[in-house]
């Protein structure tokens, strides 16, 4: 086995820097250049305290004006941004689960989508009451989708995956009325609690906050993750690289960029395509690479083991190695930079959803229906581009590092499996891992998640708190672009055991595990929720008694916020490193660090100084270690 | 208590009597008083494999002491907790040691005590083959008399070398059971100290054959788990010496089989409890990934390598 050595922080910004020379010579612009001029952002804003949804306004707060035209303090205003900034988030999620509940139903045999786990889908039927005694599968696969659908608007009742649940969430989410209803009808209702003249009290308005993320995180995302499973495959450990290396110079490099893998899986089906490669050495090319950015690449890295070429804040890089053929993105976390960077060099950027339209771009609209064609004309065009190529600028950097991902609850469950003892254990729970924790010999675990911010040395909070972390025998469950940040510097190569204390190390090497667990996508931190559940129920404890915490370092978007507003709201403290825009309300800080416990007993955190906010993480796991007498 | 808390507690106890035993020694002998084990190249095997000091008298011994003494952390890691196992371990080693001072022959038939390094080079080989698919190392009194014979038997049916502490060596003799390394049972010693007597097996094992240089503890460690296929059957009660000795065990790769239930905490393959002794040996071989293929051939008498030493005597 080779000499194992992690990339460092300093490594990826020398490769980047690297490629901003490129990006000199041909006057591209970046966003370094862009936070710069950004640079100080608007106080008001930072805290929270501007209000402009009313043309009475713009309002902002300060001590000499403490109250906006319609007479709103300065707690309303930031509850009211908090929420909206939430609900934006929870739709986003809610959006990409829907168009997959979408595809779901135009599922066929002779169809472009599949059902690919069957299993799984009737173990969802059967946990919705559908019929599925001697029914094909695809009427099957048609009803759950249908019924899918209906979560987003029915009438009546709360969302069907909240009881998967542990009883004793149930029922606070029930005794404080945060159990969502249809998943629009949250985002919507979150909408009008923030219009003028609706909600001005923070404690309603944060529990909106909840409910509306509860309504992402049990609802669109869920359903995100598990109809993906079940059209995909659900995720199994499989090796991968990571980090701009996986793109060849020899190849056509397709880079595939956004969400929904509708899109990226039919990329990377038709990529595979013996026709299409012989096309590409027609055209000089010695083959097709495809390759990610962003959670379509943790989708397709977790399902197919395709290479996964960067996070959130290196996906202009993609474009300055000189070497992209095509970018193709969908939806979500695409810079709209993309459009004019890509003409800067011969990179074809391609828009293909009606949701992300952006100027400069090939807009091929993509549908369901005519998925198979659209995905063979993104190629073709991919690989027509190649000879248009300007050798003077390629620049790949040559680093990159192996990954084992593909770590679902079902995955992992499987793992555990492997070290129970069939004469004593009980197979299929996760009673192996609560084992581990209650002994000590993990002390706990934390859920890494969330974006890239130039507010943050870009990844340097995931990949230095999660080595503080592995070495503290902390096990860390990842997904998003903090995976990819663990992927890129090697936290996902089975030989980084030896960063671990001596209690992670030997987990890892009886399960054979990497010590950083790739769980997926954005919309697969579902699958975290739905761990932490069967944690609590094989347990008997609450899943607040759990010493897990969650933590976004990182964090950029609105999904982050409903994400977080989910996480706690499922009973899960967690940690953020970048204050989400409250700073501004008291009030509204310690109903998020605190008062939010009374209804669901967690709340957040937030630390800038990203060492402090690791010792805060172990110090929450050792008090609930404590709490138990572990 | 967590489990940490009583490796740590048990790692204290060992260390308050070995230092008692070392003071007393000193005061008894003085300090030049040479201690050895009989018949070994290795000094004390235990501390010169993890340390790569030898130790010749009692003065060195002392020193010895305080060195493990460094190596008893207190953080809730488990690598406090692992240290401090093989910190007991040593202990146990110093106080076993101390038997032997001036020639004595404190361990006799059918104890075995300290295992002269020619019995490990002879049993190295068929580890290194596999004709020894693994090492038991049973501690304290099956909850009867049948079920611990029972126990051994089947492991030396399946040609696993058997090591015994404590009461059990008892119940085979109250059986009478032939134990003897001839038949590859071998009763160390009733205290619990004396099953360092089979990690220095394991240790010399590491030394000789993986060629682990001594004072390389990490390389040590990380062969014994690869290589040397030990387990450890623990019979109820557990008091927290034995805990902590099992932490030890657990730090060079050997799972611990327990029957214990109570204030116990399980670990996947290290410390597992099976409350049905008849599925030790069962649970003990997954624990350690030991596949044995057996044919059995039904006949009126054990069958195995193990018996191929046995001495047929006139009753």
């Amino acid at each position: 086995m080779s000499e194992f050595k992690m990339t460092t922080v300093e490594e990826l910004e020398a490769a980047t820097d690297r490629l901003l020379e490129t990006g000199a010579k041909v006057g591209a612009d970046a966003w370094q250049f862009r936070v710069k001029n950004q640079t100080p952002h608007c106080k008001f804003g930072e805290t929270g305290v501007c209000c402009k949804i009313c043309t009475m306004g713009p309002c902002r707060v300060t001590k000499k004006s403490p109250r906006g035209v319609c007479g709103c303090d300065v707690h309303g205003i930031v509850a009211r941004n908090f929420l909206r900034f939430t609900a934006a988030g929870s739709a986003t999620h809610s959006d990409h689960g829907r168009e997959i509940c979408n595809t779901l139903y135009q599922t066929a045999e002779d169809g472009n989508y599949k059902v690919k786990d069957p299993e799984k889908l009737l173990r969802i039927a059967k946990e919705w009451e559908i019929d599925t005694e001697g029914r094909d599968i695809y009427d099957v696969a048609h009803d759950v989708a249908y019924t899918a659908l209906t979560e987003y608007g029915k009438p009546f009742g709360t969302q069907r995956f909240l009881k998967r649940a542990p009883k004793h969430t149930q029922e606070l989410w029930e005794k404080n009325e945060l159990a969502p209803h249809a998943i629009d009808r949250e985002v919507s209702r979150s909408l009008h609690m923030t219009h003028m003249g609706c909600s001005s009290k923070p404690a309603p308005l944060i529990k909106q906050s909840i409910r509306s993320g509860l309504a992402d995180g049990w609802g669109g995302s869920m359903m995100g993750t598990e109809f993906s499973d079940v059209m995909f495959g659900t995720p199994k450990p499989i090796d991968t690289e990571a980090n701009l290396g996986v793109m060849s110079e020899e190849n056509v490099n397709i880079v595939v960029h956004g969400h929904d893998p509708s899109l990226s899986e039919m990329i990377c089906e038709y990529a595979d395509d013996p026709k299409m490669i012989a096309y590409a050495k027609e055209k000089g090319a010695k083959g097709i690479t495809v390759s990610g950015i962003c959670c379509t690449s943790n989708e397709v890295a977790m399902r197919r083991g395709v290479p996964m070429a960067g996070n959130f804040l290196q996906q202009e890089n993609i474009v300055l190695t000189g070497a992209c053929e095509a970018i193709v993105v969908d939806v979500q976390c695409i810079f709209p930079a993309l459009g004019p960077l890509s003409k800067c060099f011969h990179t074809k950027f391609v828009t293909t959803s009606p949701v992300a339209q952006m100027p400069d771009s090939d807009f091929i609209r993509f549908d369901a229906k005519t998925a198979a064609e659209n995905a063979k004309e993104i190629i073709k065009m991919a690989i027509d581009n190649f000879e248009n190529r300007k050798p003077e600028l390629v620049h790949i950097p040559k680093l990159k590092q192996k990954a084992t991902v593909g770590y679902s609850t079902e995955a992992i469950v499987k793992v555990l499996d492997g070290v129970a003892n069939t004469q004593v254990d009980e197979m299929g729970t996760t009673k192996p891992l609560i084992e581990c924790i209650t002994s000590g010999v993990i002390r706990g675990a934390v859920a890494m998640v969330g974006c890239n911010n130039p507010k943050i040395r870009p990844d340097y909070a995931h990949v230095e708190l999660m080595k503080k972390l592995i070495a503290n025998d902390i096990i860390i469950i990842s997904s998003g672009c903090s995976a990819q940040a663990a992927a890129k510097v090697g936290l996902m190569d089975k030989r980084a055991k030896d960063l671990c204390g001596a209690g992670l190390k030997r987990v890892c090497e009886l399960a054979d595990i990497p010590p950083v667990l790739h769980m997926g996508s954005c919309v697969d931190i579902s699958r975290m929720v739905i761990l932490a559940s069967s944690l609590a129920k094989d347990s008997g404890l609450n899943i607040s008694q759990l010493p897990v915490v969650g933590c976004a370092p990182e964090w950029m978007s609105e999904k982050a916020v409903s994400i977080g507003n989910y996480v706690v709201g499922t009973g899960i403290d967690t940690f953020l490193g970048i204050d989400p825009c409250v700073s501004g309300s008291d009030e509204v800080v310690d109903l998020l660090t605190g008062g939010t416990k009374d209804w669901v007993e967690a709340s957040f955190t937030v630390e800038k100084d990203i060492d402090k906010l690791g010792d805060k993480m172990i110090e929450r796991i050792e008090e609930k270690r404590n709490a138990l007498g572990i | 208590m967590t489990l940490f808390d009583r490796v740590f507690s048990g790692n204290d106890a060992v260390y308050a009597l070995t230092e008692n035993a070392i003071d007393d020694a000193i005061k008894k002998y003085g300090e030049d008083k040479a201690v050895k084990f009989p018949d070994t190249a290795y000094s004390l095997p235990c501390y010169y494999a993890v340390t790569g000091t030898k130790v010749a008298d009692l003065k060195g011994l002392k020193e010895a002491h305080g060195v493990v003494k460094t190596l008893m952390t207190r953080e809730p890691r488990l690598n406090d907790a692992f240290m401090s196992g093989v910190a007991t371990a040593l202990c146990a080693e110093f106080i076993e040691v101390l038997k032997y001072i001036d020639g004595a022959v404190p361990y006799e038939e059918p104890l075995y005590g300290h295992l002269p390094d020619a019995v490990i080079r002879e049993l190295g080989v068929p580890l290194v083959t596999g004709d020894i698919p693994g090492v038991a190392v049973i501690i304290g009194g099956a909850p009867t008399t049948e079920e611990g014979v029972a126990l051994v038997k089947s492991y030396q049916a399946q040609g696993i070398l058997v090591t015994l502490v404590g009461e059990i060596i008892d119940q085979c003799a109250e059986a009478g059971y032939k134990t003897g390394a001839n038949v590859r049972v071998i009763p160390l010693g009733k205290d619990i100290t004396s099953v360092i007597h089979v990690v220095s097996v394991a240790i010399r094992a590491a030394l000789i054959f993986g060629n682990i240089k001594p004072g390389d503890a990490n390389a040590l460690m990380e062969y014994t788990m690869k290589r040397v296929p030990a387990f450890v059957n623990a019979f109820a009660p557990l008091d927290d010496v034995i805990v902590a000795c099992g932490a030890g065990a657990i730090a060079l790769g050997f799972p611990v089989v327990t029957n214990e239930t109570e204030n116990i905490f399980k670990v996947p393959k290290s410390l597992i409890v099976q409350p049905d002794v008849s599925k030790f040996n069962a649970t003990s071989l997954e624990a350690r990934d030991i596949k044995i293929k057996i044919t059995n051939i039904d006949i009126p008498v054990a069958f195995a390598s193990a018996f191929e030493g046995e001495i047929i005597r006139r009753k």
